[in-house]
Formats: structure tokens, sequence, C-alpha cells
């Protein structure tokens, strides 16, 4: 199997490079990131993240081949060689396949990505009708691996101003739920020309996101839900 | 205030004109494919007529507001730096004032 990857130690290498590996496959290469590991074992130099190896803490997010995805969750089998694969496209590289993320979490803070409810709270727990609980669907299961904002043109152009798709994907499971009390002010927050209003429903993000979610569905929502507060 | 001026307020400008010049330009098509003005000047007097003027007005307002906010938004997309993006929004608000003064003209006093 051949691969092409993007190296980049800023300690050493005065600009990045395409490095040319060549591996023989083998039976336990099941995802790309199982040749990746075998890959690290024999150039140690070899840098990039993961953890779970399932498709579940976000970790390996990288562009395989053009697209964004997670190495853990893409078959080996189909994959066009060389297989090309670069850091998430307009993240910093810290080195080699690793990305920094702090603008990225930066703008996921901004939505407030937790319950605002000033309510005392109950012995238990906030209740939730099953009907409510599942317009959650969709929204909870993100995994915050950035392969969606990575790939969003309005997020290259705007990176510190518009929230991006995976943020946005956020706020409306805060929007839409049931037991949070600061609907308002969050629709408020968006309704500017920066934070939401640079998507140009391009769709990158839902086409592209590993986990099968739809941003581009739920900023549809968010802007429906504006339209009907203004009204 | 300010920010729905720019946020929502422009985003539903951008979808209400444009449905309002697709429904226009479809019915533009449709006299013209079925009642075609044999000259400049019939073409004109039908323009002038009041039930086609304010229509017609509001088209071309809506088109200009549609530019507007489309050539607002590239230029927030691609022009960062402040002093640039000042200019080049002065430049196209001119340009569509004066493009607006143009139709005006043509269409209240039928000189090209
Ligand atoms: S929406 Fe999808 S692509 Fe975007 S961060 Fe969440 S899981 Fe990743
Ligand atoms: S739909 Fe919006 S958020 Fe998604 S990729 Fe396109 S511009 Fe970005
Ligand atoms: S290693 Fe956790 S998502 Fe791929």
């Amino acid at each position: 199997m051949r691969l092409s990857i993007f190296r980049f130690n800023p300690e050493k290498d005065e600009k990045p490079y395409m490095q040319d590996y060549e591996i023989a496959p083998e039976q336990t290469d099941r995802m790309l990131l199982d040749v990746l590991v075998r890959l690290k074992g024999r150039d140690d130099s070899l840098t990039f993240r993961r953890s779970c190896r399932e498709g579940i803490c976000g970790s390996d997010g990288m562009n395989i081949n053009g697209r964004n995805g997670l190495a853990c969750i893409t078959p080996v089998k189909g994959l066009k060689e060389p297989v090309v694969l670069r850091p998430l496209p307009s993240f910093p590289v810290i080195r080699d396949l690793v990305v920094d993320m702090t603008r990225f979490f930066k703008q996921y803070h901004s939505i407030k990505p937790y319950l605002i409810n000033n309510d005392p709270p109950p012995e238990r727990e906030r209740l939730q009708s099953p009907e409510d609980r599942a317009k959650l669907d969709g929204l909870y299961e993100c995994i915050l691996c950035a392969c969606c904002t990575s790939q969003c043109p309005s997020s290259w152009w705007n990176p510190d101003k518009f929230v991006g798709p995976a943020g946005l994907l956020q706020a409306y499971r805060f929007i839409i739920d049931s037991r949070d009390q600061a609907t308002q002010e969050r629709l408020d927050d968006l309704n500017d020309a920066y934070r939401l209003f640079r998507c140009r429903t391009i769709m990158n993000c839902t086409e592209v996101c590993p986990r099968h979610l739809s941003p581009s569905r739920a900023i549809e929502k968010i802007r429906l839900m504006m339209v009907k507060d203004s009204s | 205030m300010r920010r729905t001026a720019t946020g929502l307020r422009a985003w539903l400008v951008q979808r209400v004109t444009a449905v309002y010049m697709l429904l226009f330009i479809v019915f533009l098509l449709f006299h013209f494919l079925l009642a075609p003005p044999d000259s400049y000047e019939a073409w004109h007097g039908w323009m002038r007529n009041s039930r086609i003027a304010i229509p017609a007005s509001v088209f071309f307002a809506a088109l200009l507001l549609h530019a507007w906010v489309g050539l607002r938004d590239v230029l927030m997309d691609y022009v960062h730096p402040l002093a640039w993006r000042i200019s080049a929004l002065a430049l196209l608000a001119f340009s569509l004032t004066a493009i607006a003064a143009w139709v005006v003209r043509i269409l209240l006093m039928g000189t090209a």
C-alpha cells in the first residue's frame, strides 16, 4: 500500500513536505488508522493523534484523499492509492497531522455549550418528555472532531468570527433543549452578520461529517426560529 | 438594532427579493413571448403604463438590494483589511446608486 503523508516538524523543517511510504498490507489492516499505527512502528517520528480507535473520541480527524474523515473508521479497502494524508485544512499545524484546535474550541465555547436553567435543581434530575428528548437526536452525538468546520469555506474565510458548523450544531442542540431557559439569548447572540449568517449553505459540513450529522440542517432550523421570533 | 440589520434581516431581504425577481422575470418572459413589442417606443410606452411601471420599479429595487446584500457578503468574506473593505463597500454603494439613477432615467425620461 502506498501513502503520501504531510510532514512538518517546526523544530527541524523549514517548510512542510510530502513523504511517500510503502507498506505491505496485513490481514489486520481494516481501517486506515491500523496502517498508520504500523507505519509509526517503523518511523516513530510520524505524528498523529488517536485514542479510541472506534470513531468516538474525535481525535484522528484528518484530510484523506482530499476529504476530511476519521482515520479509525475509514476502511482501507477502496482508498485510492497513493493515499494522500494531510492535516485538517485551514487549521494551524503543530506537527505532521496534528493541528491546533484552540480556535475551534474557542468558537465552541462561545455558544455556551451547557444547559442554562435558573430554576432550583430538582432533587433527582430535570425531566423531559420522550418527544422533547427526541429533538436532541442527531445533535448530541457530535464528537467535536472538527471535520466539518475544517472543510467549511465560510470558516476558512472568517474562522475568528464565524462560529462554524460544529459550534452551530451545538448551539441548536441547546436552543432546542426543553430544559434550557436561554433560548432567546442564544438566538440573539447568533443574529449578527458573522456568527451564523456567514453560512452560505454550501453543505460541505453535512457531506463530510463522519457521524452522519447535519450541521447545515441545524443552521437552517436556527434561521427559521429567528424568522418566527422576529415576526 | 444594528445586529438584526446585518444578520437575519439581510438574509430575509436576499430570499424575498429573489422570489419576487423570479416571478417578475417569468412574467416578463411570457409577455415578450406572447406580445413582443415591435419598437423601442412601443416597449417604452408599455413600461411606462402604471400597471407595469410600479411592479417594474419594485423589480429594480429588489435587484439592487439583492446585489447589495450579495456583494456585501462577498466583500465580508474576502476583503478583511478595514480600509480596503470600507473603500470597496463605498465603491459598491456608489455603483449601485448610479445604476439606480440610470434605471430611473430610462424608465421615467425615456433617454438612454
Ligand atoms: S458535526 Fe460531525 S464533523 Fe462536525 S465536529 Fe461534530 S462529529 Fe465532527
Ligand atoms: S452549510 Fe454552512 S456551515 Fe456547512 S459547510 Fe456550508 S457554509 Fe459551512
Ligand atoms: S481514534 Fe477516536 S475517533 Fe478515531
